[in-house]
């Protein structure tokens, strides 16, 4: 069932609508070298389907496009998950899976120290990645707001730093950072 | 090389194990993280024939090849961007593979790889050289990504280097520069004086028995009275005057640097070609050239009344101290460390509080500008009160923010105070005592011969020494931003310009217009071509409608032609010479944009008009005006062509600024007219004026007109319709018609849309 022919051939939904994906009609699963496919029931097979927040602050577990590439450059949303947890563990782990790959970002968990270097803002910090120390440049949208309370630092290279919450950092640590980072 | 890197000896054993030979790999390349998205070091090789890639086994129960793909299976390669990195796919069997993801501070080196993939997936030669490592994005010395190619690398960047040439531009004004410095010398060295004439008044007129002096006479007292008091007046006078000279000296130094400066910025920035501009938003350049220059004008202030005087006055003052009483001195000297340390306090952790405020202050102002200026759709949707609590956030966020701040500096300043009163209170207590002793029991007294003069010449100066020590403890602080804005003019200074002009550029004194696009490959950012391989010629006098949507590569075309981009490959020639080789101001003498948005200057409208041609006579600009369907309405303004319109023409609608800007282009008169979009934004009424007076202006002109509406296309010699950054037809709208693609569905599409009433096309309708 899949489509073999040229991806241009791929005809997708009516692309004037939002069509939500449930567990009862699409299945997502993994193809040939570990390309995320979705089966769409009575459509077809999507093959290397990527899967895209449509609001990664709100919220993070709902409302996530599954996307299909058809070639120069062009891509069809095949439809947007409502929830997540209303699919059978193992097709959710992929899309989270899927998530993961797409959103490469360091979630902060401590602030080790923030200074003023070489004209940059030099930072070290633990994160779920692992520790990190980078350069930022103190610009206003090198530190943006990450929903009511939380800040994305983007550095020199446009890696992104996750700082959920400023409220939960330890006051110390918030102190120092917004020395700097105070808007 | 970056991309031949050595594969860890453990993984080409376990490669060997599958059947792979490391040793024939052509391209072998690190990535920092897996297809899990996590930190893992992950090795991408191209064998001749297949791809793998390789990682230690045992992570997620994966063996050591993660991906093995054969050449044949693969049909092409892209790159795809994440959030915060970028993957390689492979199209195998009609599906994207995920071949390999980055982190973006790879991203440079993989789009090179990704242009390898691609040669090598349709059987292209290709190698791996030296020339590949280099990386224009990146430092060569320290690899610190750059803000873009060519930009000087702030952590590698000498800032001695930069105190030199800063002193270097007070280099023309040095002789005032010498004045200016010896005369802050005189006036430290003044500012000792009353300090003295005090302790003279005290031992000498008014208490001279407490110095063991003799008293003097009622006269002589009277006259010393009064020649101390006079010196003190002569003294303060004198430095009144030194200050002023210094001032003025200080402030003709400072601003003539910092006019030099933003003059030479400005220059510079002339010069640099438009991509910069895409690289950079205006408001950053603004706040280069209006502030930072602004900076020069600050260090000249730090020489004469800040911290080099300082510097001067707290050496001398300290020397003066010790030479009249070293334990005094040393007394003096010991609330200077909790000065220091209070002073470092302030300015560390007080003084960035202050950002917040003003940041809290900038944010109520723009929540205040929203709600004001869109007071109608506020009351439209009935917003009222949840505007009103917006506002109310944003206020209380200053109310807070501004309390946070006063409230630590009202229990600073005291304690500060207190610190200060400390290193006074130790020496009114210690020389006091030395006083008393030396009056009340000269006899006995064994300590140091102390006056009550000298005990207020020391009281004098241990103020005057106390407060340069705080404000040199901003020393750092100011050195560092001044150091970093000045940093920041001197990277503009020091951009290379790329687009220069050749040796021997030829001179174009009678162009024809004839155009021909060879091969010509272009993009923005080099690893996404705008333009592939386009090519096509335009004879003199011919009119080239160009078609597409929008991202096809449209106007790109028209800004390689003025060569405000340089092509990547292939080359434009103008009358039969490559645009490179033609003197810029020729060709940009050559080439006429009318824009979409058409920019005006702040000015008159004549001075609109004549921007291009400086030297054309008031007949020429009515011509020009008349041609342009202009006049008419310029007339019916009081002031007729010298009527003043706003920044960017503000003051005339956007007909009117169209027609003014096809004026200046017509007056102008370039053999080559692009019209890029030059109707598309106004209403119906206001385009037939402007195709009217189009018209007029192309005719016998080389022209080059790109527009959505494909009507306005319809006569033109022939028409170039673009797809992702290809042409893909040519031809007359009667040829393309017929061929029946992309054009045809266009236009289709296009005729349908018409079909729907239009409210333009009703109100002309009903003015008639």
């Amino acid at each position: 069932m899949t489509d073999r022919g040229t991806p241009e051939a791929v005809i997708g939904p009516d692309p004037t609508k939002v069509r939500f994906l449930t567990p009862h009609m699409c299945r997502i699963h993994l193809g040939s070298h570990g390309a995320l496919h979705v089966t769409v029931a009575n459509e077809r097979i999507y093959g290397g389907v990527y899967a895209a927040y449509a609001f990664p602050v709100a919220y993070p577990d709902k409302y996530i496009a599954l996307i299909h590439s058809v070639g120069r450059g062009r891509d069809i949303e095949i439809g947007i998950i409502h929830d997540l947890n209303e699919f059978p563990p193992a097709d959710a782990d992929l899309v989270r899976e899927a998530l993961a790959r797409r959103y490469f970002v360091h979630t902060i968990t401590k602030l080790t120290s923030i200074g003023w270097k070489y004209g940059f803002i030099a930072v070290e910090a633990e994160t779920d990645k692992g520790p990190v120390d980078f350069l930022m440049r103190w610009q206003y949208d090198r530190a943006v707001d990450y929903g009511q309370d939380g800040k994305v630092l983007i550095d020199v290279d446009e890696n992104r730093y996750l700082i959920p919450d400023l409220r939960q950092l330890p006051p110390g640590e918030l102190a120092d950072l917004q020395r700097y980072i105070y808007w | 090389m970056l991309l031949n890197q050595p594969l860890p000896e453990d993984l080409g054993g376990l490669l060997r194990k599958e059947g792979i030979d490391p040793n024939l790999a052509w391209l072998c390349v690190q990535t920092d993280i897996n297809l899990s998205g996590l930190y893992e070091p992950i090795y991408l090789l191209v064998l001749p024939e297949r791809l793998t890639t390789v990682g230690q086994p045992g992570s997620n129960g994966q063996g050591v090849l993660r991906i093995d793909l054969k050449r044949a299976d693969i049909k092409e390669f892209r790159t795809r961007q994440g959030v915060g990195g970028g993957f390689i796919d492979a199209l195998v069997d009609g599906v994207y593979v995920e071949v390999l993801a980055y982190s973006n501070a790879r991203a440079d080196l993989f789009h090179k790889v990704a242009g390898k993939l691609k040669d090598w997936a349709e059987n292209k030669e290709v190698s791996v050289t030296a020339e590949d490592d280099k990386n224009p994005r990146k430092c060569p010395v320290c690899g610190l990504t750059l803000e873009f190619p060519g930009d000087v690398c702030r952590r590698c960047v000498n800032r001695g280097a930069v105190f030199v040439r800063v002193l270097k531009l007070m280099r023309p004004y040095a002789g005032k520069a010498i004045i200016m410095m010896c005369l802050v010398l005189a006036s430290i060295g003044i500012s000792l004086i009353p300090q003295h004439l005090v302790r003279l008044l005290i031992d000498k007129v008014l208490a001279p028995e407490q110095a063991h002096n003799p008293a003097l006479d009622p006269e002589q007292a009277k006259r010393w009275l009064l020649g101390l008091v006079g010196a003190l007046f002569g003294t303060h006078l004198l430095g009144a005057v030194i200050g002023m000279f210094t001032g003025r000296l200080g402030s003709f130094v400072g601003t003539q640097v910092s006019y030099d400066m933003r003059s030479r910025v400005l220059n510079h920035l002339t010069r640099l070609e438009v991509a910069y501009y895409d690289r950079y938003n205006v408001g950053q350049l603004m706040a280069r050239v209006a502030g930072d220059t602004e900076q020069m004008r600050g260090f000249v202030h730090q020489l004469t009344s800040g911290f080099l005087a300082q510097l001067i006055q707290l050496v001398v003052v300290g020397a003066m101290l010790f030479s009249l009483n070293w334990r005094l001195g040393f007394f003096t000297l010991l609330p200077a460390p909790l000065v220091f340390l209070a002073a470092m306090f302030f300015w560390k952790r007080i003084y960035p509080r202050f950002y917040r405020v003003w940041d809290a202050n900038s944010k109520l102002h723009g929540t205040l500008n929203t709600i004001l200026s869109g007071i109608r759709v506020v009351k439209a949707f009935g917003q009222e009160r949840k505007e009103q609590d917006r506002f109310g956030v944003s206020s209380a966020y200053i109310r807070d923010s501004s309390r946070g701040v006063e409230y630590t500096v009202s229990a600073f300043n005291p304690a500060i105070g207190i610190i200060f009163q400390l290193g006074g209170l130790i020496v009114w207590y210690v020389g006091g005592q030395w006083v008393l002793q030396d009056k009340l029991l000269p006899g006995d007294y064994s300590g140091p011969r102390f006056t009550l003069g000298m005990l207020m010449q020391v009281l004098g100066y241990l103020w005057m020494f106390y407060g340069p020590l705080g404000s040199l403890t901003q020393l750092t602080s100011w050195l560092t931003q001044f150091l970093t804005a000045t940093q920041r003019t001197f990277e503009i200074l020091d951009t290379p310009v790329q687009i220069v002009e050749a040796k021997d550029a030829k001179r174009l004194p009678a162009p024809r217009g004839a155009i021909a696009f060879e091969n010509v490959a272009f993009g923005y950012n080099r690893h996404e071509p705008i333009l592939k391989n386009v090519s096509f010629e335009v004879r003199p006098g011919e009119h080239l409608g160009i078609v597409g949507k929008s991202g096809s590569g449209k106007t790109t075309l028209t800004n390689i032609l003025a060569r405000f981009y340089e092509v990547d490959e292939g080359r434009v020639l103008l009358d039969g010479a490559d645009v490179r080789e033609i003197n810029l101001a020729d060709l940009r003498r050559c080439v006429g944009i009318v824009l979409q948005e058409p920019f005006l200057f702040r000015g008159t409208i004549y001075a609109n008009i004549t921007y291009g041609r400086r030297d054309a006579t008031p007949e020429e600009v009515m011509a020009a005006a008349k041609a342009a369907n202009a006049h008419d309405f310029i007339m019916h303004h009081p002031l007729g062509y010298d009527t003043y319109i706003g920044e960017r023409g503000a003051g005339l609608s956007g007909g009117e600024r169209q027609r003014v800007s096809i004026a200046r282009a017509l007056l102008y008169d370039p053999p080559v007219l692009v019209l890029d979009e030059a109707t598309s934004n106004v209403d119906t009424e206001s385009e037939q004026l402007i195709q009217q007076a189009l018209a007029r202006v192309t005719a016998g002109r080389t022209t080059i007109a790109i527009a959505h509406r494909l009507s306005t296309l319809k006569n033109s010699d022939r028409i170039v319709v673009m797809d992702d950054g290809r042409i893909v037809e040519m031809g007359t709208h009667e040829e393309l018609m017929v061929l029946g693609g992309l054009y045809h569905r266009l236009v289709k599409i296009q005729t349908e849309l018409s079909r729907e009433p239009s409210v333009d096309a009703l109100v002309v309708e009903g003015k008639k």
